[in-house]
């Protein structure tokens, strides 16, 4: 399998602040990565310093095998779309639509129809005018649109109502399953993404805390619901994440059970609820819940 | 449904890619072409109002000769500075832009550069033509002189050799600050500004120190304007060199 | 899609709910796996997974450039194995639920033949 994106020992310094710190991974082609993480943990910085926008303090980074700073033959197989895109004076989103093909080869523009239609763009009216979320589908639209081989989405579905973002993570599926691309997502809702994603990259305080297989992350955890005793007895002594509970009722998050191991907990009488993969990267960092988003 | 694996695009050709940051510049050209001349109609209106109701007010004999100061007027210089205001809006909202399309900055910055130079011939062009308007219709109907103004020297030619540098000049110069500003934002294009300030400064008391100022005036009219226009052009050369230098370590951050 | 067990578990126990029930009948295509990753609203690679679970089982086989098809027996395959599994599944939780309210195994059985008449 061949890796779209290597990274080694990557460090960001603006100043005092270290915003990306000794982060080593590497993304293979054509899966779905999740980039997640809290606001401000370093996920922006670090699709910029991918795409060649900002330069490293320290490290190596190569896309398709070349360092991407300043290097036109990467770059045009790359799509990075922001949250907060500012748009030339006076255009409209005809202008993006029309300009963007130049850009990326790959472009296709009865893609683009649709989904200018789906997200109920008005091409002609200027981009100062524009909602945030029509503003925000059109960098959508870019994205999916531009079939680029490497692309990424740094939080760009934030104006996005509910109904919206629905309709990118639809189009996204159905696109990226009929034309297989790379693809990073970065967000802090990961609960609506969750499911999307293959391989999952959690970043916190500029350090790469996880970099998982998506479902492998997933089962390592469940949450075993009951009486006390009953919890207790079936937990033993494994490893225990969270424990919670409330009166004689007991919450405890344990590595995740096997089909006999699941089982065995119905048979003691116990419930097994699923950790989202928000609850667990909660848990795994040691984060307030606060600090995370709940999805609209 | 058979699945299709993204082919790593075939690099576009390195001038394609320069020609494809151009033609952004002109994909709405509001900013570049539409306000600028619809200012300068604005201005020529406005004069043209003032000279009429001059003419109005004065008998027919008086009326002769009567616009004659106007082409030591500057109604038209505007268009000049101006095109550093376009230079500078340019840059600063169209360079984070196309960085997110995939561009390079060298790539950029040379598209720019050509779009910059395309404008400036268009732009003399349109000053030529309406000076040759100007001169049919005598002053347009009045004597007056807007888009021939002395200090462009007598021919056509020169004139418009001369408007083409200085819009270059102003273009690159524009382009110049808007990279100290894409790149330090506020803080620089202060001390950048401090810093010609001084720099000014600090010719003017040597030429005054050395007592050289005639020294400074003999140059000026032997060179004469045509002479001072292409003079310009190696400020304008520095301006260029020194933008594209500056831009490459130039970052998005903030911009958005 | 709340369950805590694996995503592709969850895919492969709907495909063979669909198979007994004959919504997707013996020797007949299923969806491939992208209709299934929309469906579901899940990453490609996940529905993949859970289709190989079921193919590696037997349950389901690919005729080369069409796409999935049932096997024939799968129907008797799947019920076999969960008939199997009904015991430690489903008969022990209804029993622990049932001493948790002081209902021993006579009085169960009463209500079952009860509710199995009524039925």
């Amino acid at each position: 399998m061949t890796s779209t994106i290597e990274v080694h020992n990557l460090t960001k310094r603006f100043g005092k602040l270290i915003a990306v710190n000794d982060v080593s991974f590497s993304v293979t082609e054509n899966k779905i990565y999740g980039l997640l993480g809290r606001n401000g943990a370093g996920k922006t910085t670090l699709m910029q310093l991918l795409t060649g926008q900002e330069f490293a303090t320290k490290g190596t980074i190569s896309l398709f095998g070349q360092a991407p700073v300043e290097n036109a033959k990467v770059l045009q197989n790359t799509c990075f779309i922001k949250e907060s895109q500012r748009y030339p004076e006076n255009f409209r989103p005809k202008d993006v639509f029309t300009t963007a093909p130049w850009f990326f080869a790959n472009w296709d523009p009865k893609f683009a129809e649709r989904l200018i239609a789906d997200f109920r763009l008005p091409l002609n009216r200027p981009i100062k005018k524009l909602s945030r979320g029509q503003l925000s589908s059109i960098g959508v639209i870019v994205g999916l649109a531009s079939r680029a081989p490497l692309t990424f989405f740094d939080e760009p579905y934030l104006g996005l109502d509910a109904v919206a973002r629905h309709i990118f993570y639809d189009r996204l599926l159905e696109d990226y399953a009929n034309h297989p691309r790379t693809v990073v997502l970065s967000t802090h809702l990961i609960d609506e993404v969750s499911n999307l994603l293959e391989h999952v990259l959690v970043i916190d305080d500029g350090k790469l805390i996880i970099n998982e297989d998506a479902e492998t992350l997933r089962n390592r955890a469940t949450t075993v619901v009951g009486m006390k005793t009953a919890v207790d007895t079936f937990v033993g002594a494994r490893k225990v994440l969270h424990r919670d509970g409330i009166g004689g009722l007991s919450s405890v998050t344990v590595a995740g059970l096997n089909e006999s191991e699941r089982r065995d907990a119905k048979a003691a009488g116990l419930e097994l609820s699923p950790v989202s993969l928000q609850q667990l990267i909660i848990q795994l960092t040691s984060t307030d819940t606060k600090e995370f988003e709940v999805s609209a | 449904m058979t699945t299709t694996n993204p082919v790593l695009a075939h690099p576009a050709s390195p001038l394609k890619r320069v020609t494809n940051v151009t033609r952004l510049h002109f994909a709405n050209p509001w900013t570049t072409l539409g306000l600028p001349w619809i200012i300068l109609g604005v201005i020529l209106a406005g004069t043209l109002t003032i000279w009429w109701l001059i003419f109005s007010a004065l008998s027919p004999t008086e009326r002769v000769g009567a616009l004659n100061g106007t082409e030591f007027g500057g109604s038209s210089f505007f268009i000049f500075i101006y095109m550093m205001v376009v230079a500078i809006q340019a840059i600063s909202i169209t360079f984070p832009f196309a960085l997110g399309y995939g561009v390079t900055r060298r790539d950029y910055y040379l598209g720019s550069s050509l779009a910059f130079i395309i404008l400036a011939v268009i732009y003399t062009t349109g000053l030529t033509i309406l000076a040759a308007i100007e001169k049919a219709t005598n002053g347009w109907g009045m004597g007056g002189s807007m888009f021939a103004p002395i200090y462009f020297g007598d021919s056509a030619l020169g004139r418009a050799y001369v408007e083409f540098l200085l819009l270059l000049f102003f273009f690159f110069v524009g382009a110049a600050i808007a990279t100290v500003w894409v790149r330090w934002k506020a803080t620089g294009v202060t001390v950048f500004f401090i810093i010609v300030g001084v720099l000014l400064v600090g010719l003017i008391a040597l030429v005054t120190f050395t007592d050289s100022w005639f020294v400074v005036a003999d140059t000026l009219v032997d060179l004469g304007i045509i002479g001072v226009a292409s003079w310009s052009l190696v400020i304008t050369a520095i301006s260029a060199v020194a933008g594209f230098f500056l831009l490459r370590r130039a970052t998005p951050r903030n911009s958005a | 899609m709340d369950d805590s067990r694996p995503i592709f578990a969850q895919v492969a126990e709907n495909i063979e709910n669909d198979i007994i029930s004959g919504a997707l009948p013996e020797e007949g295509q299923v969806p491939s796996t992208n209709e299934f990753a929309a469906f579901y609203r899940i990453n490609p690679a996940t529905a993949l997974k859970g289709v190989n679970v079921l193919v590696d089982e037997g349950i389901l086989y690919k005729k080369r450039g069409i796409g999935m098809f049932v096997a024939t027996g799968a129907q008797e395959q799947i019920t076999g194995a969960r008939r199997d599994k009904f015991s430690s599944e489903y008969v022990r939780p209804l029993l622990a639920e049932a001493e948790k309210l002081g209902i021993n195994s006579t009085q169960l059985t009463q209500m079952i033949a009860k509710e199995a008449k009524n039925s």
